[in-house]
């Protein structure tokens, strides 16, 4: 039931989300050794300032790691050869609408809720390859097995 | 045969850590920057662990069985294992607040000395991030103090550029009266609630 609403409301955030797609949702902060930012099939050098989208997908490389934080200060910081999807990033503290869906495929992963957190915890959802995370406002260790 | 498998299991907790063999997913509660500790719901289709103290961990074994039974991770294999993680983590966003004078983009004289600190601030991180909010008291009516707040907000940022930040990495928002730090009826002055905060990440 729950998969289906959410499902219902990702059909309806498409078109919104479409015409927004320009706006920057994070940026990457620290950084240490070579990593990606995957974006509409092309591979982006994942250096310090750079901005991140919804969609985009963020992967460490051998030796290296690197923090993204987002717009409602929402960090997460990710080990050697990791990979985070955006999956979708909704922060409208003016109209009440917030969604957080970042999905963790592989690696080490420190996840730090920001003002979503606070305001909206039930929109934030942590996924990895077998398990949904609900998280109430706080700082959690993931670790996936690739 | 089957008494190397112990030496097996030993091995691969050796080389790859806090790894069981089936684990899949680790989750590990954390406490926040604060010293308060929320709540973490690992969820599969098999079943949930609720996680509720600062060191507890639940692991995800597949997809279909539930998350195995709460338990004290030890934390110092944790640390091994998120080392690079925890050393990349960045410092929590800096918070400031500016005051203005009353119906004014001015600034009091205090918060002009406090430009100089978020300069510092935003300097030394290398930020590329400034969040610019702006906030009013409840003198006048709503929709004048949404742009009075704007205001404030782009006059922040206009003081920032000058000082030689890049107006790209700012985001200003306006809050208008709806966001007080300080409750008080309509049309009462606040000094305290006419501010622009900014967020340096």
């Amino acid at each position: 039931m729950r998969k289906c609403i959410l499902l219902c409301l990702l059909l309806l955030l498409v078109p919104a989300a479409g015409s927004v797609a320009s706006e920057a949702i994070g940026s990457i902060k620290n950084v240490q050794g070579e990593s990606q930012i995957l974006r509409d099939g092309s591979e982006l050098m994942a250096l310090v300032g750079a901005t991140v989208f919804e969609r985009d997908l963020i992967r460490t490389g051998r030796n290296a790691s690197l923090a993204v934080i987002l717009r409602d200060d929402t960090i997460v910081s990710l080990g050697p050869e990791s990979e985070l999807s955006l999956k979708e990033y909704l922060f409208e503290p003016k109209e009440n609408r917030f969604s957080v869906i970042l999905k963790m495929l592989k690696g080490t992963f420190i996840y730090m809720s920001g003002v979503i957190g606070k305001l909206s915890p039930e929109s934030i959802q942590l996924e990895t390859p077998d398990s949904t995370i609900a998280v109430r406002g706080t700082r959690v260790m993931i670790q996936v097995k690739p | 045969m089957a008494a190397a498998a112990p030496f097996v299991v030993l091995f691969a907790w050796l080389v790859f850590g806090i790894w069981g063999p089936e684990d899949k997913t680790r989750v590990i509660l954390l406490e926040d920057p604060d010293g308060q500790v929320g709540q973490v719901e690992v969820v599969t289709a098999g079943g949930s662990q609720l996680l509720s103290q600062a060191g507890e961990m639940t692991v995800v074994r597949s997809a279909e069985k539930a998350p195995i039974e709460v338990r004290q991770a030890d934390m110092v294999a944790v640390e091994r294992t998120f080392a690079a993680a925890l050393a990349i983590e960045p410092l929590l966003p800096e918070k400031f607040l500016l005051y203005f004078m009353p119906d004014s983009t001015e600034l009091v004289p205090e918060s002009r000395e406090l430009l100089l600190r978020i300069l510092e601030e935003i300097n030394q991180r290398n930020s590329q991030d400034i969040g610019i909010n702006g906030h009013s008291d409840r003198v006048g009516s709503e929709e004048y103090n949404k742009a009075l707040s704007l205001q404030r907000a782009l006059a922040v940022r206009e003081l920032l550029r000058m000082q030689g930040i890049d107006q790209i990495l700012m985001n200003t928002a306006s809050h208008g009266e709806g966001n007080p730090l300080i409750e008080t009826p309509d049309n009462v002055p606040e000094p305290r609630n006419r501010r622009v905060e900014v967020i340096v990440r």
